[in-house]
């Protein structure tokens, strides 16, 4: 890495712990009597994001140092709002953060020495497929939706795991740029979605949907598969609005919030109030008012963030977002080898188009689907699972910079 | 006392925040200027007759000029005899109006056409075969 380079990287490591230090000195007088609970918190954060970059950095010189220091800033983030809205569930986040920057390291070194196994695109289809049928099988139902596997204490959401899998599913099947098998193919993405659509994850099947759609577009430069699938998309969205009676909540929601403001369009209304409220700089840290929305460490941790950090941090959050994005295909584009571009490009549009989903719907831009927000949300499962996808990501970045090529 | 903390805090949140993005950008615009100035190779390749390679960029021209991409003397081919671009991931082959003509597989090159593995391209009276580069290391 060039000198120059790691002089900014160290010095935006310094700015995240910075805000932190401020944010949790903040937040210790936050019940009027001075609690240093925060302050030891953020130590452990500083402790793992710089232990992870420092020691990342040296075994790997090659890597994309970018990838761990913006999901550590959204992380940063994200614990100060968790922090603030109830101190478990920030307390929950950092040991996810810390199992996610050792997961990090390990995905990366996978993806590095990964030898072209061939398990071939049937096998990760099999894998995607078991792992979104077992919560039907042996899942819990939680806010609607049937994706959740419990196991005492501990609860995992497969279809977070599913989205790296499908990714290497697509990635492997359209290695040659062109479609094998098209009625194979189509046939085995149709199975993934109603397999979805069957936990009524209605939000990650369009995930999918929309993921697949662009890969096989980036793979075979086909205009025509792109069309088709938009004008499905249509006609997906119509059966399902005529169909589900959720769907048509949700949409009706969306369109006219304001016709049942204390029950369908709750959610949404508090949504727009808090944003209302936030103004350009925001009502300042512990100002706001997040207890009055629903689901707030989860879909409507943006709200939240919006309110107390105003427009001008929540705009600069969304440009996080999308330098995340921007280094991921950035990576797609430096290697020259079919399989891991497209798994990188796989990778990086779940990203976007998840982030997409959500920001847009807590905004009203797009009917609200209950996903999270990669690194933001409170969550295991997708905490986690965001780290390994940015690790391989990271791996296939070695592997581009070591000048391979073939494989 | 915590709400005059919070108010003051807030200008220096954003304040961070815009340093940090900034921080990036620079490194963004800096990443961009070192791709300009040594682009990258598409991992295709033209390989001559004689079994001189030469790899292909976003834009290469052909010709015998001195400011040509690839450099060829050879007195049948044109100062700007040909210009192979990338177009998505693909590439593809344009004839720059020279004399002797670009041939792909014998047919003459009449506007921009695509070019696959293995095409033979003929430039004046040299012959050359258009391949991916990983084709290279493979024994043929």
């Amino acid at each position: 890495m060039k000198p120059h380079a790691d002089i900014i990287y160290k010095e935006n490591m310094a700015i995240i712990a910075l805000i932190g230090i401020i944010a949790s000195l903040v937040l210790s007088f936050y019940n009027g009597t001075f609690s240093p609970i925060p302050v030891y918190g953020e130590m452990i954060f500083i402790a793992i994001m710089v232990s992870g970059y420092i020691f990342t950095n040296l075994l790997f010189p090659q890597q994309d140092p970018a990838l761990i220091l913006l999901s550590s800033f959204i992380v940063q983030l994200s614990l100060i709002m968790l922090y603030r809205i109830n101190p478990y569930s920030a307390e929950r986040q950092l040991i996810w953060y810390g199992l996610g920057v050792a997961l990090f390291f390990i995905s990366t070194l996978a993806s590095k020495a990964w030898v072209e196994v061939k398990i071939g695109d049937f096998f990760l289809f099999v894998i995607t497929a078991l792992l979104l049928l077992s919560p039907l099988v042996f899942g819990v139902e939680r806010w609607g939706s049937k994706s959740w596997i419990v196991y005492k204490k501990i609860s995992f959401q497969p279809s977070e795991l599913a989205k790296i899998t499908f990714s290497l599913f697509l990635a492997d099947s359209l290695k040659d740029r062109k479609i094998k098998n098209p009625l194979q193919f189509f046939g085995q993405i149709l199975v993934i979605l109603l397999l979805l659509a069957a936990a009524r994850d209605l939000g990650g099947a369009m995930i999918f949907y929309f993921t697949a759609l662009a890969v096989i577009f980036a793979a075979t430069s086909r205009l025509d598969i792109a069309a088709a699938g938009m004008l499905m998309a249509c006609i997906a969205g119509l059966v399902g609005y005529k169909q589900f009676n959720h769907v048509k909540v949700r949409i009706k929601a969306w369109l006219n919030p304001w016709e049942d403001v204390p029950g369908k369009g709750y959610q949404i209304v508090q949504s727009l109030f808090a944003i209302a409220e936030g103004g350009f700089f925001g009502t300042g840290l512990g100002l706001g008012h997040p207890d009055y929305i629903p689901a707030v460490t989860t879909d409507f941790i943006f709200s939240a963030f919006f309110e107390e950090f105003g427009f001008l941090g929540a705009s600069a959050l969304i440009v996080v977002y999308l330098l995340l994005i921007y280094r991921g295909i950035r990576i797609a584009l430096s290697i020259n080898n079919g399989f891991l571009s497209l798994a990188a490009l796989g990778i990086t549009t779940f990203f976007g188009i998840q982030i997409f989903t959500i920001i847009g719907g807590v905004i009203k831009l797009i009917p609200m689907t209950g996903v999270t927000l990669p690194f933001m949300s409170y969550g295991g499962s997708s905490m986690v699972m965001s780290f390994v996808s940015i690790g391989i990501l990271n791996g296939i970045k070695i592997r581009a910079s070591s000048g391979e090529s073939n494989g | 006392m915590f709400e005059l903390l919070s108010k003051i805090s807030k200008f220096v949140f954003i304040f961070l925040i815009y340093y940090f993005l900034l921080n990036f950008l620079r490194i963004m615009i800096a990443d961009l200027k070192e791709e300009k100035t040594h682009p990258k190779a598409t991992g295709f390749v033209l390989v001559e007759e004689n079994g001189k390679i030469y790899p292909l960029f976003d834009i290469n021209t052909i010709g015998r000029a001195n400011d040509a991409d690839i450099i060829i003397d050879d007195p049948f081919i044109s100062s700007k005899h040909a210009l192979i671009e990338k177009r998505g991931s693909k590439m593809v082959i344009r004839d720059l109006n020279s004399t002797n003509g670009t041939f792909v597989n014998g047919k003459r090159v009449k506007k921009t056409i695509r070019l696959k593995d293995n095409d033979q391209i003929v430039l004046g009276k040299r012959n050359f075969t258009f391949l991916r580069g990983e084709r290279l290391e493979a024994p043929r």
